[in-house]
């Protein structure tokens, strides 16, 4: 076996999605501690022109692999062309994502071939030749160490954001993979729809320890379901001041909550009510604008992931339970947020 | 192989239904892991897992849809875990079957999928419905590997399901938006939480659970040996484990200038952005 590391990128529609980037990034560094060559094994249309930007990030060949069989079916073909690969090449480690698309594949791909597989990943150490992961348990309430036993290439699949993007600088060459022929038996795709985003659609994103928050059929837009939620309270003077908060959610592909005294005031419906008498929450992230942190509105989000509160007076009660405390002007600081959260994204 | 049902649309659809269940610990139960860096069950705070309700719920309902359909809820687990599938049973179904065996303890998910494939195999079955994930781990690495090692397609992350006499089509929930897909049955298809809503089990369900047939597979009814699977087949291992501090940071940033930047940055630190 090799000191290779790889990354299994992931193209949707032809555009690689920002998790490749990251995997890229950790494989090109990993595959230098250990001592070995980085790839990235692109497959699907758009593969030849990911590699550009693969290779920015630091990994030294881009396997690609375009063929219509790939967006005809589901799993199957991409399962085929990577173990084949892993088969001729025995790299030390390949790095996927965990999303749909990388679970399903790797998933494939450590069954046909007995490998190592583990999950939701947030940090990686090196030791000696060996690599540590840092896995949540129990809601996030643990953080495990984890290695892998035995021989043969290991699947490491990472969490959205685990690893920071580092374009580093760089070009890959590019070497050319067949496609395989289609599944005898195969997830055959008839149709695509709703491609505008994940977020209306029902996948609202995925909780501390990994796990995927989706939307129940009876009531899409549940604020209880939310993974991030920006709330907004009397300190945003009046209706209109909801609208920088449906902005920045926006930005965040977040839920609009809001306090009591704002849908008491008729700024927004009691749907939004987050407190005692309201819903109870526990998005990843609460941020909370113009309001107090009266117990009884801490008693619908205390328990939430990280608490980010925003408010012009330093001795607000909320700053007594945040993660973050902004003192300063709401109406200065939320748009420039929703701006700066938009420049990150790159939108 | 995996037989079949006759199917004539005539005569309407007989659809043999397996669902995989898994029991997870409840989530409000403590969780520990125990010296040999094994999570400890206990058998009191165990819970069907409860995304696999959607899978029970949607068998169910194709029952409901094509009657003359059977449904066998199927679950690898600890002796103990039949009272779990009894529970499962009171939602509805017509048979259960657990796969145990002390050898068992310790799989991981290429093992589970190991014992699953061979388990299903033995059953037979049109289409068998998992869960996209468990709320234990949150592996969702198990469908896919069971669908490998029967070398059938998956249907994954489905948010409707819908047969007809010779093939399913799911609307599947992929990274950007929606496919619709289909596969020929026998199949095996993965759901998620919005696909529908699971039902409590009623007074009658829960009576009539306590009389439906529950058969136990060991290993050796399956033609698995045991180095392939539990703890000497698995190819992970926990070193330690540590609890994660819940203080609140508590960190104050004073001023308009440069807070939207520490935000944001704050946001990357904990990996939000
Ligand atoms: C039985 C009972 C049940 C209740 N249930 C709930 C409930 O379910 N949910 C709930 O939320 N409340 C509930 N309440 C009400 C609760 O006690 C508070 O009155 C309410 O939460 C206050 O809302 P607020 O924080 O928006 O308003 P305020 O307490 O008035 O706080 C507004 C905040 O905005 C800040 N601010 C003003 N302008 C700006 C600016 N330009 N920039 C930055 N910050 C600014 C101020 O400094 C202030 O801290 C309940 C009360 C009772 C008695
Ligand atoms: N031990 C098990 N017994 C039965 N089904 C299982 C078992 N483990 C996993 N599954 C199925 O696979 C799905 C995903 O599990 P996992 O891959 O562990 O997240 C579950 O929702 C179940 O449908």
């Amino acid at each position: 076996m090799s000191n290779d590391v790889w990354a299994l990128a992931e193209l949707n529609s032809g555009r690689l999605a920002t998790i490749s980037l990251q995997l890229a990034s950790k494989a090109a560094e990993l595959a230098g501690a250990f001592g070995g060559q980085s790839a990235a094994v692109a497959l699907g249309p758009g593969a030849r022109a990911a590699a550009a930007d693969l290779g920015a990030c630091g990994v030294g060949t881009v396997f690609a692999s375009e063929g219509d069989v790939y967006s005809q079916y589901l799993a199957q073909p991409y399962a085929e062309a990577l173990a084949a690969l892993i088969q001729q090449h025995q790299p030390k480690l390949v790095l996927y994502g965990g999303t749909n698309f990388g679970r399903d594949v790797a998933a494939r791909v450590a069954a046909k071939l007995g490998l190592g597989i583990e999950y939701n990943v947030n940090e990686v150490s090196v030791q000696g030749d060996q690599v540590m992961m840092t896995v949540p348990a129990f809601g996030g309430a643990q953080a495990v160490q984890m290695r892998f036993v035995g021989s043969g290439t290991q699947l490491l699949g990472a969490r959205q954001n685990a690893f920071p993007t580092v374009r580093a600088g760089g070009s890959a060459s590019v070497q050319e993979v067949p496609a395989p022929a289609a599944p005898a038996n195969g997830a055959k795709i008839t149709g695509t729809f709703g491609t505008e985003g994940a977020a209306e659609a029902g996948h609202l994103g995925q909780a501390p320890d990994g796990h995927d928050i989706w939307m129940p059929a009876a009531a899409r837009a549940k604020l209880e379901e939310a993974q991030v939620i920006v709330s907004g309270g009397r300190g945003l003077g009046g209706p209109e001041g909801f609208r920088q908060i449906e902005d920045l959610a926006a930005a965040l592909g977040a839920s609009v909550g809001a306090s009591r005294a704002a849908v008491d005031a008729g700024w927004i419906p009691y749907t939004h009510q987050v407190g005692q008498t309201g819903k109870t929450v526990k998005p990843t992230v609460y941020i909370a604008c113009g309001i107090s942190g009266a117990v009884q509105h801490k008693a619908g989000m205390g328990t939430s992931g990280l608490i980010i509160a925003i408010n012009k007076d330093k001795e607000a009660p909320i700053f007594g339970f945040c993660d973050l405390g902004i003192v300063g002007d709401l109406n200065v600081v939320v748009p420039q947020l929703t701006a700066a959260v938009k420049q990150r994204k790159g939108e | 192989m995996a037989r079949r049902a006759a199917r004539n649309l005539e005569v309407g659809l007989h659809v043999n239904i397996v669902v995989c269940m898994k029991e997870t610990p409840s989530t409000t139960a403590e969780k520990r892991f125990g010296p040999d860096m094994r999570l400890e069950r206990r058998k009191e705070d165990a819970i069907i897992n409860p995304f696999d309700e959607y899978g029970i719920e949607e068998g169910l309902r194709l029952q409901e849809k094509h009657a003359g359909s059977t449904v066998t809820i199927l679950c690898m687990g600890p002796a103990t875990a039949t009272e779990t599938l009894r529970k499962a049973l009171a939602m509805g179904g017509d048979r259960a079957v657990l796969v145990s065996d002390p050898a068992l303890a310790g799989s991981d998910a290429i093992g589970t999928a190991r014992v699953l494939a061979a388990a299903l195999q033995k059953i037979g079955f049109d289409i068998a419905l998992f869960s996209n994930a468990a709320a234990d781990a949150y592996g969702g690495v198990v469908p896919g590997a069971t669908a490998a090692i029967l070398d059938m397609p998956l249907l994954s992350y489905a948010t409707k399901l819908d047969i007809d006499g010779a093939s399913a089509t799911i609307e599947r929930q992929a990274d950007v938006g929606f496919n619709t897909v289909q596969a020929n049955l026998p199949a095996l298809v993965s759901v998620t939480k919005a696909i529908n809503e699971p039902r409590y089990p009623s007074m009658k369900g829960i009576m009539a659970s306590k009389k439906k047939p529950l058969d136990t597979f060991s290993l050796a009814d399956l033609g698995i040996s045991p180095e392939q699977v539990g703890a000497a087949g698995s190819r992970e291992q926990v070193v330690s484990a540590e609890k994660v501090s819940t203080q609140r940071k508590g960190e104050i940033y004073v001023g308009n200038e440069g807070a939207a930047e520490r935000v944001v940055a704050f946001l990357v630190e904990n990996k939000v952005l």
